[in-house]
């Protein structure tokens, strides 16, 4: 069976010991960036993102995608016992996990978070086995067309699913598409935007755009408008073990969850945090006695929780197959996998298959090693929650300026990053979701190159995207998401969602 | 009774304000390409789709605009804004531009030193020992530990 070689010969790259050694490292240090609060998986990923720029793309990645499922960890390590969700995907596990911690459950509900977490991330490590091979090599047989309306339906799809008004999504997205297109152009050799500044024609790095706009931006906005005081829970997490009760109840609202987030997380614009709202609403609904949640019903630790990994974890697959990515953390990944020299898309399978499977095996080892260290190191991820913010935006600030400084030793990057900043912060007070942005800024390049393979094939003529099969069903994919959305009882459905 | 709104609060709005910013990005590009060669649609020049991306920013920052005009609310503008927005900036300019010549260690502490200005409740012997311990982290993880090639210290 193929399935198995493939599985077999990934194992055999993530087991080596110097691999097995990068992805701890890249779980322990993921979590503890992860348990910080106000950095999300963004800024976390982006600011370790040079750490791994020094050793082989293998294993480069496989530390990179164990820092995304440490700071994955972290966050819900933050959401139970300190009410402060450390990313998005974990605003609902502050719901019923903080409930449960001050209940004096916070043992179980860290327990059923890890868990949980582990039994999705199993099955979604064999789902990207499976659904892999046969999606790349859909993607195989994509033309320019096809490849343009992709990433139409997907940019569509993550300003679908931003926050608040749909026009400024699109908005963002062009905005990023522009960013992305600073910088000498690829096909004519002419320089755009760069404003005389010789740097800037080899484009804006990836990572100064996100660190500055998704990690600067945040302690800009922390630092203005303080917290509300931490409510710690400290007393101490002795009893690690589930009730036979709690059990019961946990292990199918996990296995919903996981099916929920396994399906959203392959959607473009899906990923950790629609699942994770999704897999709480599905518990609230299904649960015999729905007013236990929001008092530390297990069920709505378990439920978020497995499917924001499985989730997390899925939306791997179109960035794996396709080279589209479905979210900012895809993003992201794409951004790592071009700096090692890989270009994404559906060849990576065929043409690096020890890289591409190796990934997939140290996803399920990156898993079992945040549940084997996460819960017997609580004790210092607590510890670490107890530094107060006006230290800790320091050390931020200060990893920020390394970590973007060490991607070329290069201090123009960290004067960008100090801009994208203050535009971060400025996006935030304005309600301007940087998601979009990013998406946009990474497919810039993609789409320019793809519409102008495609105008070259049909000779100039925009209906070469609606006479091919493939590329027509995708846009119609697309208007129907933004039809969808534009429906009255769809949009009020959305807010509520988001509004958590 | 509700304060009054301050002057020219239709300006103050998220949204008045986001479609600015998003015009005066389309117009800032739209001049900055001007020169660009536009090609034909079969061959796309340089500047045939910044340009088409610029023209449609703008139509969609008029329209953000014309929303927020028809919306209500104002943003506050305060004092500890401006703080954090110049101070958090300005340290990592000023390690920017310390690192070549002077190393990470000056680097480091002259971030931290700048970026304690940021926030309201900073203690300066606090602020010293937080300068000191992320000086020996960044010594051990980025230059010992995964052996970064950061220039250490000032080069004499």
């Amino acid at each position: 069976m193929d399935f198995l070689a493939n599985l077999a010969l990934g194992f055999g790259v993530a087991l080596t010991p110097a691999n097995l050694g990068f992805a701890l490292v890249g779980c322990l240090v993921g979590t503890l960036v992860g348990v910080l609060p106000g950095i999300g998986p963004v800024a976390t990923v982006a600011m370790l993102l040079p750490l791994t720029f020094h050793l082989e793309p293998v294993s480069g990645l496989i530390m990179l995608a164990g820092i995304f499922y440490g700071a994955q960890y972290g966050g819900s390590t933050t959401a139970i016992l300190v009410n402060m969700p450390g990313e998005t995907s974990s605003v609902v596990t502050c719901i019923d996990g903080h409930q449960m911690a001050r209940n004096g459950r916070a043992g179980a509900a860290l327990t059923v978070a890890a868990l949980g977490s582990f039994f999705a991330g199993t099955v979604a490590t064999f789902m990207i086995a499976l659904f892999s091979p046969p999606l790349a090599k859909v993607g195989q047989s994509f033309g320019a067309p096809e490849y343009f309306s992709l990433m139409v339906v997907g940019l569509i799809a993550a300003v679908v699913l931003a926050h608040g008004s749909i026009i400024k999504a699109v908005a963002m997205v062009l905005l990023g598409l522009l960013l992305g297109l600073v910088g000498t152009d690829g096909q004519t050799g002419g320089q755009r935007f760069t404003f005389g500044i010789t740097i800037l024609s080899d484009g804006i790095g990836f990572v100064p755009l996100a660190i500055g706009v998704f990690g600067l931006g945040e302690v800009i906005a922390n630092l203005v408008h303080p917290q509300q005081r931490r409510d710690l829970v400290s007393s101490k997490i002795s009893n690690l073990w589930l009730t036979k009760e709690e059990f019961k109840q946990a292990w199918p609202a996990s296995v919903r969850g996981t099916l929920v987030g396994s399906i959203l997380g392959v959607l473009p614009g899906g990923g950790a945090t629609l699942s994770a709202f999704a897999g709480y609403v599905v518990e609230k609904k299904l649960a015999r006695d729905p007013s236990r949640f929001g008092k530390g019903a297990i069920e709505g630790v378990a439920g978020p929780e497995s499917a924001n990994n499985a989730g997390a974890q899925a939306s791997f697959i179109p960035m794996l197959t396709l080279g589209i990515p479905g979210n900012a953390v895809m993003a992201l990944m794409i951004g790592a996998l071009t700096i090692h020299g890989i270009q994404p898309g559906p060849q990576v399978m065929t043409e690096r298959p020890a890289l591409f499977w190796g990934m997939v095996a140290s996803m399920w080892i990156g898993n079992l090693m945040l549940v084997i260290i996460n819960l017997p190191m609580i004790g210092l991820w607590v510890q670490l929650l107890k530094v107060p913010y006006r230290q800790l935006y320091l050390a931020i600030l200060l990893f920020s300026a390394i970590g973007v400084y060490t991607v070329n030793n290069n201090s123009f990057e960290v004067i960008l990053t100090a801009l994208f900043g203050v535009l971060g912060y400025v996006f935030i007070r304005l309600e301007c979701e940087p998601a979009p942005l990013l998406l946009g800024f990474i497919l810039g390049p993609l789409m320019e190159e793809n519409l102008r393979r495609a105008m070259r094939i049909s000779g100039g003529d925009p209906m070469i995207f609606l006479n091919r099969p493939i590329s027509l069903g995708l846009l119609i994919a697309a208007a129907l998401l933004l039809l969808v959305v534009a429906l009255p009882f769809i949009r009020g459905k959305r807010d509520e969602v988001f509004q958590g | 009774m509700p304060a009054p709104p301050p002057r020219f609060h239709f300006l103050r709005r998220a949204d008045v304000l986001a479609g600015l910013l998003f015009i005066a990005v389309a117009v800032i590009g739209l001049w900055a390409s001007r020169h660009y060669p536009i090609g034909t649609t079969t061959r796309m020049g340089t500047g045939y789709v910044p340009r088409l991306l610029c023209w449609i920013l703008l139509a969609l920052g008029a329209l953000i605009v014309v929303q927020g005009l028809r919306a209500g609310g104002f943003i506050e503008l305060g004092r500890p804004i401006w703080r954090a927005m110049v101070f958090v900036p300005l340290s990592l300019l000023v390690f920017a531009f310390l690192i070549g010549p002077f190393g990470v260690v000056a680097a480091t502490v002259a971030l931290v030193l700048v970026g304690a200005l940021a926030g309201r409740e900073s203690r300066p012997l606090e602020v010293v020992a937080v300068a000191v311990l992320l000086v020996v982290l960044t010594l051990t993880i980025f230059v010992w530990g995964v052996g970064l090639p950061i220039p250490v210290w000032p080069e004499w």
